[in-house]
């Protein structure tokens, strides 16, 4: 990792980070990007663990999707990241790609960073002059653009335990098998014990320049009781966070009914889910 | 990939070598001192070339592009493609200049040093830009590139019933598996070409006229062809840049194209619009049609454009029995790539304007489609105000849908769908065929090319009924000019037809060089003796097949459409080999598939291709496909071995059916493919 991050020092912007190279290697092979230099840390020991420690389950940044998908740990209290790295791209990917990559590369159609923003995630940045923490929601600034700088990598992923009474899913709409999102969403909720919603978390993917945090829709939710209208309702506020723009995935007008619809089956689903522990 | 020199390839087409990962194609090739040519490409959809630095381009060479293949036809010399962008370019992805080096990588980091300064203007993109703005190319008058009309003009008949609408196919890539590719390899005054394509014989020509050669000296060689789908039949810059370039260096020369390159640069399909007007009876027989077709012919003459404007109105009354109908088309110039065939070449187009007619019409009647269908048909044969000819089509239609169990999956689905079409295949100037037999063995040689569909399965069936030999010791070699010195094309659903007929015309004459020779014929005395026969069969006649399809489907919420049912009833004639026959329909329905649901090239108000990866083109996954039904009519046709088409039978039949299938489930008319989910979303 010294030596990764002495390198990254020295040669600066004519250095990339390339771990698992699903986003870096199409980019390079389209001549979209090129770069002097591509610091390979595909090697580096010890970041491909996945461990709960104290209150955080700790996900190493190597640690490739398929890891993340067959985990015991993430399928059985981590839901929307485990359904989250199942609907990445295909097993190919899947099998190189890193969750440290997702995260790092800033693409907001890639789908991790709505996962962690909705789990309330912290990411762990190893620099030379040591490791910072940052909020997940506070990480992606703008299209393909993090807060890591100069000489600095993400090492861990820090998930707060959920406590009793929590659920939460990804739910993604895409064209075809294998394909990028139209739409996503991630949602966490932690209940009372009379079912009403103690915290939310709700995380989108492709519906902004950036993964959005749903930050109003969170706080509709909090402290509500769900019935059909107010999950509606939830849904509506949440749309109205996003800022989709026309492409070749569709219209901002259908970006925006779809987000309404797989959000509104997202609080529903990860209610129930959240009844039944 | 290992290295293969062409001296050490097998040249026989042979399917199992392809599953076991043994073909060879154009891009396995490697010939020594062999340079990797790169094409700089225009960015902008018409511009003014201010200057140009480095790279070969029209400073060196000024020819313009031959106009050969599948629908070429001529056109205003104003209007033909050069080889290089000369003063002007005029789509996104036209070659501007070439760059060459001894590897891939080399030649493309190269393009890095041609220079080159644009005067961006305004571009044509849309057909209604065409129709409302000046001509893209100067000294033209207008847009429009040809302009046809089939049929006779007729006053409007007074009838209760007048239906109008507007109906468009959006274009499609072709997007074979393998994209284009060539070598060429001047040497000792012969120009060799090692070329994945449909028709040795177009090139050879298109070469021939591009660079003003003798045809002695070009010799074209096909390489085993990854799919083609019509984009490989004709003529293109690349080729006539790499020809060049090799006989400038005096070195081999490779160009294989790249996905990105093949999006934007090869000839695509569709691109039509049709304004159809029916006149009809409260019970529902059509007393007439008139129709206007335009289609997006891209920025010159040289694709199949101009083709297309009059050959989709020659088919538009289908299999019914219009008695007056009347159809001007018009070819229109934009600043998109030029437009060529690709399965189905107008036949799609035409047959989509006339059945989104019928299903209008049943339902402003609220009669049955099938029903409405039957009524317009005759059970005589008929010959269109347009002048296409049809056996009795009713006989066939009222067995299809007892075939297709219509009326029982009408009652219990709501999305269903039914089409019925007539197949033209392209038979015009016949086909070519030689027949050498040596050493015991029986070598063929066809003028139309194989590009994946298995030619040789049929060649060595009919080598075997009509000499009595042994299959396996037949073998059909891939396309060669040197043993064909003319020949067609594998395209228009042509090649059992034509391709057989010359085969068995073939074997006849070595029947009876046999017998002439022995007094009787026997395999055996055919085999113990060296024999070369080449023909060149015409078949002047038109042959045309029928063909029906159903679809069923169920709407997701988001509007994603899923393919429940899609069956086939088909007259293929004499099914030489039914598996064969089985999987050209099943891949054709996944194409029917994907033009009606994703497939389409989407260009922005700049004339910029938005479409930049064959995922994003929309090509079909495994996910969209149902399980497929293939029932097949076997009506020998007139020809000696029976055959009749079926290459695009299912390019044409389930685009119809399923679009319909779509609009009974969703309750909303539809105009247009590819039918995205935001429209269909509630």
């Amino acid at each position: 990792m010294e030596d990764a991050l002495q390198l990254l020092s020295k040669y600066g912007d004519d250095a990339k980070v390339m771990a698992g190279g699903q986003s870096l290697i199409p980019l390079l092979k389209l001549r979209i990007a090129s770069f002097p230099y591509v610091v390979n840390i595909s090697g580096l020991k010890g970041l491909n663990q996945i461990v709960e420690k104290g209150d955080y389950l700790e996900i190493g940044s190597l640690t490739t999707i398929s890891e993340l998908e067959e985990n015991d740990l993430v399928k059985e209290k981590y839901q929307a990241l485990h359904e989250a790295a199942g609907l990445i791209a295909d097993p190919l990917v899947r099998n190189m790609g890193t969750i440290g990559g997702n995260v790092s590369h800033g693409d907001p159609s890639n789908d991790i960073p709505a996962v962690i923003i909705a789990l309330k995630a912290k990411l762990e940045l190893a620099g030379l002059r040591g490791n910072r923490n940052v909020d997940a929601d506070s990480f992606v600034t703008d299209s393909f653009t993090t807060v890591l700088e100069k000489g600095e990598i993400l090492k861990r992923i820090l998930i707060p335990i959920p406590g009793t009474n929590s659920g939460g899913c990804y739910i993604k709409h895409k064209k075809s098998a294998g394909d990028f999102s139209v739409a996503a969403v991630a949602v966490h909720l932690r209940l009372e014990d009379d079912e009403r919603v103690k915290s939310a978390g709700i995380g989108l993917t492709s519906v902004a320049p950036k993964p959005l945090r749903a930050v109003r829709g969170e706080s509709y939710l909090e402290g509500k009781k769900l019935t059909d209208s107010t999950v509606r309702e939830a849904a509506k506020i949440v749309v109205s966070e996003s800022n989709p723009s026309t492409d070749f995935y569709g219209s901002l007008e259908f970006k925006k009914k779809v987000l309404g619809r797989i959000t509104e089956e997202a609080i529903h689903l990860s209610f129930e889910r959240a009844m039944v522990r | 990939m290992s290295s293969v020199r062409w001296e050490d390839m097998d040249t026989a087409y042979d399917a199992t070598s392809l599953v076991r990962g043994k073909g060879h194609f154009v891009d396995d090739i490697r010939l020594s001192n062999m340079l990797h040519m790169s094409v700089m490409r225009s960015p902008y959809a018409r511009g003014r070339i201010l200057g140009l630095k480095g790279g070969m381009s029209s400073a060196d060479f000024k020819g313009k592009l031959a106009s050969v293949g599948e629908g070429a036809s001529p056109s205003s010399a104003l209007s033909i493609e050069p080889v290089f962008a000369t003063g002007f370019v005029n789509y996104v992805g036209q070659p501007v200049a070439a760059v060459f080096a001894d590897d891939r990588y080399r030649s493309t980091d190269l393009l890095d040093s041609i220079e080159v300064d644009y005067e961006p203007l305004k571009p044509v993109v849309t057909i209604d830009d065409a129709l409302n703005s000046g001509p893209i190319h100067s000294g033209m008058n207008s847009n429009v590139l040809v302009e046809a009309t089939q049929g006779k003009d007729f006053p409007d008949p007074n009838t209760p019933i007048v239906l109008e609408d507007i109906l468009e196919n959006d274009r499609v890539s072709t997007n074979p598996i393998e994209p284009r590719g060539i070598v060429t390899d001047y040497h000792n005054g012969v120009l060799n070409v090692w070329i994945s394509t449909q028709s040795v014989n177009s090139i050879k020509t298109g070469l021939v006229e591009s660079l003003g050669m003798n045809p002695d000296d070009v010799r074209v060689m096909q390489t085993d062809t990854g799919g083609a789908f019509g984009s490989k039949g004709g003529l293109y810059p690349e080729y006539v840049i790499a020809a060049y370039a090799s006989m400038k260096y005096g070195k081999p020369v490779k160009w294989i194209e790249s996905r990105r390159e093949h999006l934007a640069s090869t000839n695509p399909g569709r691109g039509v619009r049709g304004r159809v007007k029916i006149f009809a009876a409260l019970n529902g027989k059509i007393a007439g049609m008139k129709g206007e077709v335009l289609v997006d012919a891209g920025a010159y003459g040289t694709g199949s454009g101009g083709f297309s404007a009059q050959y989709i109105g020659f088919m538009m009354t289908g299999p019914y029995s219009i008695e007056n109908a009347f159809v001007t088309g018009r070819a229109l110039l934009t600043n998109k790539v030029p437009q060529g065939p690709y399965r189905g070449a107008g036949r799609p187009e035409a047959s989509y304007f006339i059945e989104r007619m019928l299903d209008l019409l049943a339902d402003e009647l609220k009669m049955d489609p099938a029903d409405v269908r039957l009524l317009n048909m005759s059970d005589k044969p008929f010959e269109s105000p347009l002048g296409m000819r049809i056996d009795a089509a009713r006989p066939f239609f009222e067995t299809a849908v007892n075939e297709l169990e219509y009326r029982r999956e009408a009652k219990l689905t709501k999305g269903v769908g039914l089409s019925f079409f007539v197949l033209v295949p392209a038979l015009y100037t016949g086909e070519s065929a030689r027949i050498i037999v040596k050493g015991g063995r029986v070598s063929v040689w066809l003028g139309g090319n194989s590009h994946g569909q298995g030619h040789e399965v049929f060649v060595k069936k009919l080598v075997n009924e009509e000499l009595g030999v042994p299959e396996d010791i037949v073998t059909l070699y891939r396309g060669d000019t040197k043993m064909t010195m003319v020949g067609e094309g594998s395209w228009g659903s042509r090649s059992a037809m034509v391709g057989g007929a010359a085969v068995v015309a073939a074997c006849r004459k070595l029947k009876g060089d046999v017998l002439r020779e022995f007094g009787n014929y026997t395999a055996d005395n055919l085999l113990s003796g060296s024999y070369d026969e080449f023909v060149n069969d015409e078949t002047r006649r038109s042959i045309n097949s029928f063909g029906a399809n159903l679809a069923t489907v169920e709407i997701g919420k988001m509007g994603n459409v899923k393919v429940k049912k899609c069956i086939a009833y088909y007259d293929v004639g004499r099914a030489l080999n039914r598996d064969m026959v089985i999987g050209q329909i099943q891949g054709g329905m996944a194409q029917g598939i994907g033009q009606t649901l994703h497939e389409v090239l989407s260009y922005n108000e700049d004339g910029q291709l938005i479409t930049s990866s064959i995922s994003d083109a929309g090509v079909p996954l495994a996910e969209d496909l149902p399980n497929f039904g293939v029932k097949i009519a076997e009506n020998r046709s007139i020809l000696p071995h029976g055959a009749k088409g079926v290459g695009e039978s299912p390019t044409i039949g389930v685009p119809t059916a399923l679009i319909r299938a779509i609009e009974k489930a969703r309750g909303k008319r539809l105009r247009k493919t590819p039918v995205m989910p935001e429209d269909l979303m509630e």
